[in-house]
């Protein structure tokens, strides 16, 4: 009891009472997460911040993205933003959870304020929010590759019309005769 | 006026080579000077508030060279104190593989 009452207290002689620290946080999960294993992730944490008298104030999905270079031989990741008030003693658990699971390759904390006060800070955690959260998004690569599908054949397509547009231009243009050419030889030499 | 004289005759007691030399540098930095006005700077720089955080990482592109090396103040003219808020923020980008370490 004792014990759980000194969870999430703020344990520094610099920080006002009553008042707690606002972090944020951004995980990446192997690209093999499915939605409900994400769900089941944010439920716990969730459970972990209640039980430390800690609020999740925002999460966010920032999708499936390319990292810049490899983590644990993962090529991509899911990334999740975390933003959350507590005490100092909320990062450390939480980082130990996100260590201990293995679909988490890499997590990154961040204070962004002290004295934070906790009744001034609502969550905007909504049940859409979550689920919204809980999406890994489309393949970027998928989503590139379809890119490069439809603007190869927009600019087949583009390439089509123009080519048609040039016939049809050329056809008349013979009709002109000699006249026209010698017009266009005549303002070629003024450019130049 | 009669303290400078007195202490350029100073100067000239210790050598006429650091006295040459002195002269040499004070002339580089009034050309440099001249110089630094025309600048150029990076066109996102000239935006007002700009905001370099770790989660821009499109933004913070623009400040790494083709290797990935972050570009000296000196080259984006940014102020110091935006340098300082930069090289942070792509650290923290490298460290979530935002940004790269290394390229090229």
């Amino acid at each position: 009891m004792a014990e759980a009452a000194a969870k999430g207290i703020v344990r520094s002689v610099s920080s006002k009472q009553g008042t707690q620290r606002e972090y944020e946080s951004v995980i990446i999960l192997r690209p093999s997460t499915g939605k409900p294993e994400i769900a089941a992730l944010i439920e716990r944490m969730q459970g972990m911040f209640g039980d430390y008298g800690a609020t999740l104030i925002k999460i966010d999905s920032w999708g499936t993205r390319i990292l810049a270079f490899p983590i644990r031989h993962e090529r991509k990741g899911i990334y999740l933003y975390w933003r959350f008030l507590g005490g100092s003693d909320i990062v450390a658990e939480f980082e130990r959870l996100m260590g201990l699971s293995d679909k988490v390759i890499r997590f990154y904390t961040i204070k962004i304020d002290d004295d934070v006060d906790p009744e001034a800070r609502p969550s905007e955690v909504t049940d859409e929010l979550l689920e919204a959260a809980s999406d890994p998004g489309p393949d970027p690569e998928e989503v590139a590759r379809q890119a490069a599908e439809a603007e190869a054949a927009r600019q087949a397509e583009e390439a089509a019309a123009a080519k048609a547009a040039a016939e049809a231009e050329r056809k008349p243009h013979d009709d002109d005769g000699s006249d026209g050419d010698s017009a266009d030889s005549a303002a070629q030499e003024s450019d130049a | 006026m009669s303290d400078d004289i007195r202490d350029r005759g100073d100067r000239g007691d210790r050598g006429d080579r650091g006295d040459r030399g002195d002269r040499g540098d004070r002339g580089d930095r009034g050309g440099r000077d001249g110089g630094s006005s025309r600048r150029k700077r990076f066109a996102m720089v000239a935006e007002k508030n700009l905001v370099l955080d770790y989660k821009n990482p499109q933004l913070l592109k623009n400040f790494l060279s083709d290797r990935g090396k972050i570009v000296p103040a000196r080259i984006s003219g940014l102020s110091a104190r935006q340098q300082r808020q930069l090289t942070k923020a792509i650290k923290r980008a490298r460290m979530l593989a935002l940004l790269p370490y290394t390229s090229g």
